[in-house]
């Protein structure tokens, strides 16, 4: 089993896109999948028509297996289960910062479907906080989506210098451009000085800005679902590849 | 990753799952993948060993479907065969264990399937269970309907709502049940045979209806031979054959001493037919074990004498599926079953009338007395006391089979296991000797016309009968001791209660 992470400390950069459409081009190609959608603001669950669960609403949870477990829902692609987000994830880091060992704790919940899944997705909140760092710490891979700007090179470099000071595995980033539209010179031009400054942080992969992304929100699906023909079908398809390879 | 597996829900008749007729609440019913209707093949071997074991195998041209009560597995469709020729697979890989290595898979029942495949959705329209429908109409017997509910995981409560009223609704069928009826067969008849004789019967009655419906199993394996498709159908035919004439000559008094004699002739001059292709049969299929037995260099010659074998296997076959096929042949066998239907024809013994469990008792009480005596000095006896002793056990366990139903079958089947030990070590004594002595016969026919092959041949047949004679000398040293085990004191005491009552045990 492995735990890969989707994150971003900007929103906005199309990191529940990423999180819904890696997971659903993950259990396409017959990895068994649990995403978990662990940010309040985004709607990963909105986009596999998954209610929240109000099992979800007591403090309880992450101590609990069973309940964790039971959360669960099957979602309607094979190989592809979903943790629903809930309100109460909203207090999730608070929760977690209140918890001694938080981390093992954490770990202790995913590993308790271990044998079930080959990946859990985590689809995170965008902020650093406990969370996110008892997360960068669990996860053995960090998607990081990127939208080739400067203000997101900002955030990015950030990203870099938190892992720096806290002393941790750098390498487990892997950025990607995402929204990219061909079009503007801006983007290219970003998306090259990175791609030098950070060779090993960023893979050669962009999603491009595309309407068909913003569909989901219509056809409340994965883009692969409604629009195989897509071109940011093709993006998620390589990055799923580039992720497999790293795991 | 679903928690919860498929549940399965076979009725007859119309499909169990009229969505119309489902109370869904907030949940409705939407077609998730378009209804097809498709050829389709109920595929197990002629003695239903998958029904047996609580599954249907369903092929249609896309796939072949396996369902049972709690599971549903799916591979592309192959052609029925031996398991272990057809490709690996979920379905082949959960039928191996059912299916036996001698038996083939073939195409029991054949007609059009609907299937209609349904999602019932939720208010955001997520799916919460997915129904899939099978209606199965076969050409000949009745029709099936299968629905497999397939929950998603943590959607369990939708699953139970559909089933709990899918099980009101439709008139259920266990997997057994379900075969049979695509099969065109009485579901109540499935199983191994057990003959409708009644206690209040007469002997002649009891012996008639056992030969009839013997005739019927006989008859169910012509085609499987004529074609065939495995080794089996044969085996099966000569058993039931077999059986008819053990009842015509074992059930003394029952027919005329001339009725028994013209049965006897007719029914053996079937038999006939069919011995020289079973021993072939026999042959090849130990033909890796026997080889195995010999010393290496004598493997050779051995081999093509197998090889001989297999050529006249094939003539064997042709020969008895053109003869089961011929007019003769139908004739004979349609003036045998329409004489034990209306058996006012046949002549009647001076014991026909006595009622079945006194006959029965007194028959098997004799033969069991005179398999004691026999065995009683079996130690230092000849050879060919060993051969009556291993034909009066086998009567005895005919027997004893025909009219288990009149004497608690769980009674009998004890004692008729505890004998089948004894049977197994005089049946190795017979089948080593009688292979010698057919082997010698084979080297005779070969030392007749002689080629290149023929020294090779017979080194290797030297060293095959010299190993099956040390292993008949084992079986023999071993009968006295199998005895006494199946001597016991209470198989005495039980086959004196069943066959002998109303004395007291010595």
């Amino acid at each position: 089993m492995k735990i890969v992470a989707c994150y971003s400390n900007k929103g906005g950069v199309g990191k529940t896109a990423t999180s819904v459409n890696i997971a659903h081009g993950l259990a396409k190609t017959g990895k068994r999948v649990l995403l978990c959608d662990l940010d309040p603001q985004g709607a990963s669950g909105f986009y596999f028509r998954v209610k929240p669960s109000k099992k979800l609403t007591e403090d309880r949870f992450f101590t609990d297996v069973k309940r964790f477990t039971d959360a669960i829902r099957g979602s309607d692609f094979e190989n592809l289960d979903i943790l629903p987000a809930n309100m109460a994830f909203r207090d999730f880091d608070v929760f977690l910062s209140r918890m001694k060992n938080s981390r093992s704790r954490l770990k202790k919940a995913l590993a308790s479907v271990d044998g079930d899944y080959d990946v859990i997705l985590l689809d995170c909140p965008p902020n650093i906080s406990v969370l996110s760092e008892s997360v960068f710490k669990t996860a053995d891979a960090i998607l990081v989506p990127v939208i080739p700007t400067t203000l997101s090179e900002r955030t990015f470099e950030q990203l870099l210098e938190f892992f720096a000071e806290r002393d941790l595995p750098k390498k487990k980033i892997l950025g990607f451009f995402s929204m990219v539209q061909g079009t503007k010179k801006l983007h290219a031009e970003t998306a090259a000085a990175m791609r030098a400054a950070h060779p090993k942080r960023i893979l050669d992969i962009s999603v491009p800005f595309a309407t068909d992304i913003e569909k989901m929100g219509v056809h409340r699906a994965p883009v692969a679902a409604f629009a195989p023909g897509s071109p940011a079908v093709a993006a998620y398809d390589a990055l799923c590849g580039a992720l497999a390879g790293r795991l | 990753m679903t928690q919860s597996e498929p549940l399965v829900l076979l009725g007859t008749g119309t499909s169990p799952l009229d969505p119309a007729r489902l109370d869904t609440g907030a949940l409705s019913f939407r077609e998730d993948v378009p209804a097809t209707e498709t050829g389709f093949a109920l595929i197990d071997t002629i003695d239903g060993r998958i029904a047996a074991s609580g599954r249907l195998l369903i092929s249609t041209p896309a796939e072949m479907s396996l369902i049972g009560e709690r599971l549903r597995c799916e591979q592309p469709q192959a052609a029925p065969d031996f398991l272990d020729r057809m490709p690996e697979g979920a379905v082949t890989g959960a039928l191996s264990g059912t299916v036996p290595q001698l038996r083939a898979l073939m195409t029991v029942a054949r007609g059009t399937a609907l299937r209609q495949r349904l999602a019932l959705v939720d208010d955001e329209g997520k799916t919460v269970l997915r129904c899939d429908l099978w209606d199965l109409r076969p050409e000949a017997g009745q029709a099936v309907s299968v629905a497999v509910l397939v929950p998603l995981r943590g959607y369990d409560k939708a699953l139970r709502r559909i089933a709990r009223q899918v099980g009101a609704q439709g008139t259920a069928a266990d997997p057994a049940r379900a075969a049979a009826l695509l099969r065109g067969e009485d579901p109540a008849a499935t199983g191994k045979a057990a003959p409708a004789i009644r206690e209040d019967q007469p002997a002649f009655e009891a012996a008639a209806a056992i030969i009839r419906e013997q005739i019927a199993v006989a008859r169910s394996r012509e085609a499987g031979t004529i074609a065939d498709i495995d080794t089996e159908f044969l085996h099966d035919y000569r058993v039931a054959l077999r059986r008819v004439r053990s009842v015509v000559s074992l059930f003394k008094g029952v027919f005329s001493e001339a009725e028994t004699a013209r049965l006897k002739t007719r029914f053996g001059a079937i038999m006939a037919r069919t011995g020289r292709l079973r021993d072939l049969d026999v042959y090849l299929l130990e033909r890796a074990e026997y080889i195995a037995l010999v010393p290496e260099s004598r493997r050779a010659g051995l081999s093509r004498l197998f090889d001989r074998f297999a050529e006249e296997r094939a003539d064997e076959q042709a020969k008895l599926a053109a003869w089961l096929g011929s007019k003769g042949y139908l004739q004979e066998i349609g003036r045998l079953e329409r004489l034990f239907a209306k058996a006012s024809r046949l002549e009647q013994g001076p014991l026909a009338d006595r009622l079945a469990p006194d006959y029965a008792r007194a028959l098997i009480w004799k033969r069991y007395r005179k398999v004691c005596k026999l065995a009683a000095h079996i130690q230092d006896a000849p050879d060919e006391q060993v051969h009556e002793l291993r034909i009066h056990c086998k009567k005895l366990r005919y027997l004893m089979e025909f009219f288990a139903p009149l004497f608690g079958a769980s009674e009998v089947k004890s004692l008729i296991k505890s004998l089948k030990r004894l049977q197994d070590n005089l049946g190795l004594f017979n089948d080593y000797s009688v292979q010698q002595v057919s082997l010698e016969e084979a080297q005779a026919g070969i030392a007749a016309d002689p080629d290149a092959q023929t020294a090779e041949i017979a080194a290797g047949i030297g060293a095959l009968v010299a190993v099956l004679a040390a292993r008949q000398a084992e079986e023999r040293a071993r009968v006295a001791a199998s005895f006494a085990r199946f001597d016991s004191d209470e198989t005495r005491a039980a086959f004196r209660k069943l066959f002998k009552p109303g004395e007291d045990a010595r």
